[in-house]
């Protein structure tokens, strides 16, 4: 109430049709999806704009439906809603994993997954589960719709793939057997905290060997990054602590973290790599491959 | 004659002894349900922003954008081109005295001349818009002439080329020292010695209702504030000198505060005067409430201390000599910074007796945030580093550190480190043996610690001492006036207010009803204001002990007359009058003979009077500031912490898994309160050795001024806090004997969480916070290169 907030003008669309013809004329926007974000930015000044479309009340993007094969997430969903969602908690807990440890029940009520991959925060932590399980993004526009593959969706700090007349929709998972994921979040405390980094990975065995793995992170790039060259090495290599510990140091190759209030990048750098070799430990022991020694 | 028979029998060091006296109680001791309770649950309790009504006026700050540098000038005309902006304030608006320095008066309210650190206050924009006043803040210009500014406590002590007070002769605002023994010799005798330095950091308050205040001008030229203050009488004078008003005409009112923890102690006569400023030029009732981001910039926080600690002890464990320097960062304002050097430099021992001590406080100036009163007052750090001392001194004698504690404690008949004799009222020892044995330390500490592995368990204590009452000879007394009304119901008027620790909502209930004899729900206390006699300040732990004397004393009192008149209403003689809950009997003899009510309308029907002040004032030995000898306190209050960590070396993170809470603070009065403050305490200290952390950039500003980075623990990092150990070690001058708690459950905690940690890790970090990066680095280091 007592804080300034800069003037703009405020629309309300009601439907999917509505916004994207609104969105399509106007000038100098920015899309509130549930504000947790937006509000914040706007108070201390990190975006001006001229006009913000209120895109909450546009209940026909609040879904989360598994269609066997792929499950699909409404990009009005929140965050809470995931969390406590049975299917995601059966079939994406990666993604359940890394959404229970963002902010607090009052922000996960509030804020949305596509908000949350929109804002494109470096550290956003829906980014990492749905790197890992490759997921895609439908964009829509006056002109029509397109995927865009999450992996392909963060530009930089909050950039990203949009066109100015496009709304993000839906998230699109594809359903992966046979596979453990796991998230691990650092932060500077247990609960409603930034990443220090956040990983999520993605294991899958065959004859004892990496048949799949991947290894996405955040906050330790400008923008959340799949570590391409660990995945590659742990690739069909046999499933063992040397090759894991090795795999793992290997994260820092397509990382590039910076020192902030949070944490140093050195901190970073190391953090990433405990962290990897955690979660593909976990992974592993989710897809039913328990490493000795552990 | 009657005068003086009155006179001895409502003598209130005869009351105190005589209740001090007693044996059993009906309501003191237990866990009796707060008066603010329901309506905190329900949110109808309210607190300063609840009064801002629309039509009144709204005020914003102007802060410094400079660390240090010359005021040229404030171009106001920019801001007051919206019709809704009605004034811009600056120093030379003010009709009275622009300067509120508590210890030294070095402080302007709003600055003049010069600015000494960014987010100092340099205007107030008034309005009665609050988007436009937020607004026109943005625009008024200052102008400034930037100076060199000194952030390094270090090197500002020793700079006279740049001087943030010119006035001054240097940049050192205040001097301690304490003197006793010869510590040459001492450490001559030593056949341990062990040195180290210490850094602790800023602390935020973080108090979740931020600085607030709203001003009413009244009839004839009066005043009143509502405003969120620690001491009413105290932001009255403030308001007063500000406003070259008589005290007499500006009233305060503290309602419910959401959390103070010191810091609405130093700022609330502060906002108090900012927002009665602009009632006074405007003639409108006028609201400041400061921004969570203004409150990070302006309010005093927490010492940093740097504490360079040299101890020496005897092969079997005798504590001989200790060499203590302390250096605080006052920031730009000494503010109360001179009294919580004496309290951090008179504690400096810890709660151990020592023949020979050396110590030396300096309270420097710096172009950064000032220091102020925050839950301990220079003690936390001063018990962290003398608590760190402790273990390694342990650690090189092969001796446990609980039984080295116990070898040197404070005991009845000790020395202090200013020579004190304590002569009652120290448990502390007692404490201890019983909270190592509830925590089961020894087994744990043989079975823990120095590990090797991933995760590193770790059982760590800190003991300390606080000093009830204000340092040396400083005056300090309490009062209170207590009516029963014609119905039987009590109003009990205090000073002492209530941010949310409930003194007055339980403790002083507990009191008034349990010495009128009166059932506790007849008991209303009307707290925090000026209609009350001065009673002192709701700090230093008082609210419940030397603050609560007043309405011990003035219901001690009352019930003296109500006991003669129902002698003789009854035909005994008032030492057989019992009154308990209402009813009123006679000692020996079956049955109720009168009821409450019908004893209070006796009373007023024979002109017993039913109202009474409980004025005490403290008795202070003597002290001698040059040498740092004499009587510090009157009494002190002691605690111990017991706390059990799991230390992952591959994050750094530090798991505090187990507390062990002790105190030997005098009487329990309300157990659930007690336990209430304990637990907020664990959290808090826990917060602040673990994680919280201002981070100051090149121009002294804090980066972090928000709560996205400035971190306090969440309900998912607190630790188990177990049931706590009390040793009721009854102080003469303490209602019922309590000494105080509020801050004591903090002081031990920074300490016994980094003896832990330093257990755990076979290692010590002698630098706050433990941040999992700091703890890691540390871990790595030692081990040699990276995981």
């Amino acid at each position: 109430m007592f804080y300034r907030m800069p003037e703009f003008n405020y629309f309300r669309p009601r439907s999917l049709k509505e916004a994207t013809d609104l969105i399509t004329r106007l000038e100098d926007f920015k899309i509130l999806a549930g504000g947790t974000d937006l509000l914040i930015d706007l108070r201390i000044g990190r975006y001006r704009p001229k006009n913000v479309v209120d895109i909450s009340g546009i209940k026909e993007l609040s879904y989360i439906v598994d269609e066997g094969g792929i499950i699909r997430i409404g990009a009005l969903t929140k965050l809470q809603d995931i969390v406590e969602s049975p299917v995601v908690r059966g079939k994406l807990l990666a993604l359940a994993e890394a959404v229970e440890q963002m902010g607090s029940w009052q922000v996960r009520c509030m804020g949305t997954v596509g908000g949350n991959l929109c804002n494109a925060s470096p550290a956003a932590d829906t980014a990492p589960p749905l790197m890992v399980y490759e997921a895609r993004v439908k964009a829509v526009s006056t002109r029509g719709e397109r995927e865009i593959p999450i992996t392909k969706f963060f530009k930089g700090p909050r950039e990203t793939e949009l066109m100015r007349d496009e709304i993000l929709t839906e998230v699109i998972i594809p359903y992966i057997d046979g596979a453990g994921t796991a998230t691990l979040k650092l932060g500077r405390r247990n609960a409603f905290t930034l990443s220090v980094v956040a990983v999520s990975t993605l294991a899958k065995v065959s004859n004892g060997r990496f048949e799949d793995v991947r290894i996405a992170l955040n906050a330790v790039a400008p923008r959340p990054v799949r570590a391409v060259r660990a995945e590659e090495f742990l690739r069909g290599r046999e499933v063992c602590m040397e090759v894991i510990d090795e795999g793992s140091k290997l994260v820092v190759k397509d990382i590039s973290p910076v020192s902030d209030v949070r944490a140093t990048a050195e901190y970073r750098r190391d953090m990433s790599v405990v962290l990897t070799h955690d979660a593909l430990l976990k992974s592993l022991r989710r897809a039913g491959f328990a490493i000795g020694g552990e | 004659m009657e005068g003086v028979m009155v006179g001895i029998v409502e003598d209130p060091y005869r009351l105190m002894e005589k209740w001090l006296k007693a044996e059993s109680f009906m309501v003191i001791g237990k866990g009796v349900e707060r008066a603010d309770s329901l309506d905190k649950a329900l949110g109808r309790a309210k607190f300063v922003e609840d009064f801002f009504e629309a039509g009144t006026l709204f005020v914003k700050q102007v802060l410094s954008t400079e660390p240090h540098a010359l005021l040229k000038g404030v171009r106001a005309d920019e801001a007051l081109r919206s019709p809704k902006v009605l004034r811009v304030i600056t120093a030379p608006d003010i009709p009275g005295e622009n300067q509120v320095g508590y210890a030294l008066p070095d402080q302007p309210l709003l600055a003049e001349g010069k600015v000494r650190y960014y987010g100092e206050p340099v205007a107030l924009v008034v309005g009665n818009d609050v988007d436009e006043v937020l607004k026109a803040a943005e625009l008024v210009r200052v102008d400034y002439d930037p100076l060199p500014a000194l952030l390094d406590p270090l090197k500002a002590m020793g700079r006279s080329d740049v001087l943030i007070h010119d006035e001054a002769a240097g940049n050192i605002a205040f001097r301690t020292k304490v003197r006793k023994g010869d510590v040459s010799k001492g450490f001559s005798e030593s056949d341990v010695v062990v040195e180290n330095e210490y850094r602790t950091h800023h602390q935020e308050h973080a108090y979740l209702e931020t600085e607030a205040a709203l001003a009413i001008p009244g009839l004839d030229g009066r005043c009143t504030v509502i405003t969120a203050a620690q001491y009413p009488h105290l932001a009255q004078s403030i308001v007063s000198r500000v406003l070259g008003l008589p005290a007499s005409k500006v009233k305060i009112v503290v309602p419910y505060l959401g959390g103070a923890f010191g810091g609405k102690d130093d700022e609330g006569p502060l906002v108090a005067a900012k927002a009665a400023l602009a009632a006074y030029l405007t003639g409108k009732p006028s609201f400041l409430i400061y921004s969570r981001e203004d409150s990070f910039l302006v309010h005093p926080k927490r010492e940093a201390a740097i504490i360079r600690y040299r101890s020496g002890a005897s092969k079997d464990g005798k504590l001989l000599a200790i060499d203590v320097t302390i250096y605080h960062d006052t920031g730009a304002y000494a503010n109360r910074g001179p009294f919580i050097l004496w309290r951090s430099t008179v504690h400096a021992s810890g709660p151990y007796e020592v023949s020979h001590a050396k110590v030396d406080g300096y309270c420097i100036y710096t172009n950064k945030v000032p220091q102020g009163s925050f839950r301990g007052f220079g003690n936390p750090s001063v018990q962290f580093a003398a608590e760190s001392q402790m273990d390694e001194l342990a650690r090189k004698l092969g001796m446990d550190p609980v039984e080295l504690r116990l070898k040197n404690m404070l005991r009845p008949g000790s020395r202090t480190i200013t020579n004190q004799v304590l002569d009652h009222s120290v448990g502390i020892a007692e404490a201890v043996e019983a909270l190592a044995k509830a925590s089961g330390w020894g087994r744990k500490r043989s079975e823990y610690g120095g590990g090797r592995g991933r995760y590193r368990r770790g059982i760590g204590i800190g003991v300390a001492w606080h000093g009830i009452s204000t340092s040396r000879g400083v005056p300090d007394w309490s009062n209170a006036v207590i009516t029963i009304e014609r119905d039987g119901s009590v109003t009990v008027r205090t000073g002492i207010i209530e941010m949310g620790q409930g003194s007055p909502n339980s403790s002083h209930r507990q009191i008034v009803a349990e010495v009128l004899g009166a059932p506790v729900d007849k008991v209303n206390v009307v707290f925090g204001t000026t209609d009350a006699p001065d009673t002192g300040a709701t700090h230093a732990s008082r609210g419940t002990s030397i603050g609560a004397i007043g309405v011990f004393v003035a219901s001690a009192k009352l019930r003296e007359r109500l006991n003669s008149l129902a002698a003789e209403l009854l035909n005994t003689s008032p030492d057989n009058v019992v009154i308990e809950g209402g009813e009123v009997r006679v000692k020996g003899e079956e049955g109720v003979k009168l009821r409450w009510e019908e004893l209070v309308r006796e009373a007023y029907a024979r002109g017993v009077e039913m109202s009474a002040t409980g004025y005490f004032f403290l008795p202070k030995g003597k002290f001698r500031d040059d040498v740092g000898q004499g009587q510090a306190y009157p009494a002190y209050s002691y605690v111990a912490a017991i706390a059990e960590v799991v230390v992952d070396t591959y994050t750094g993170r530090v798991s505090v898994e187990r507390v062990w809470p002790a105190l030997a603070a005098g009487r329990i009065i309300n157990p659930v309160q007690v336990e209430g403050q304990i637990e907020g305490a664990v959290a808090q200290g826990l917060g602040y050795v673990l994680m919280e952390q201002l981070v100051f950039d090149g121009k002294g500003r804090i980066v972090n001024a928000n709560l996205t980075d400035y971190v306090i623990p969440t309900s998912l990092d607190a630790p188990e806090v177990m049931k706590p150990v009390y040793v009721e070690d009854l102080f003469k001058y303490g209602p019922f004997g309590a000494k105080g708690v509020g801050e004591m459950a903090f002081i031990p905690i920074p300490a016994a969480i980094a003896n832990a940690v330093a257990h755990a890790l076979g290692v010590r970090i002698y630098e706050l916070p433990l941040t999992p990066e700091r703890v890691y680095f540390k871990v790595r280091k030692v081990r040699g290169g990276p995981s």
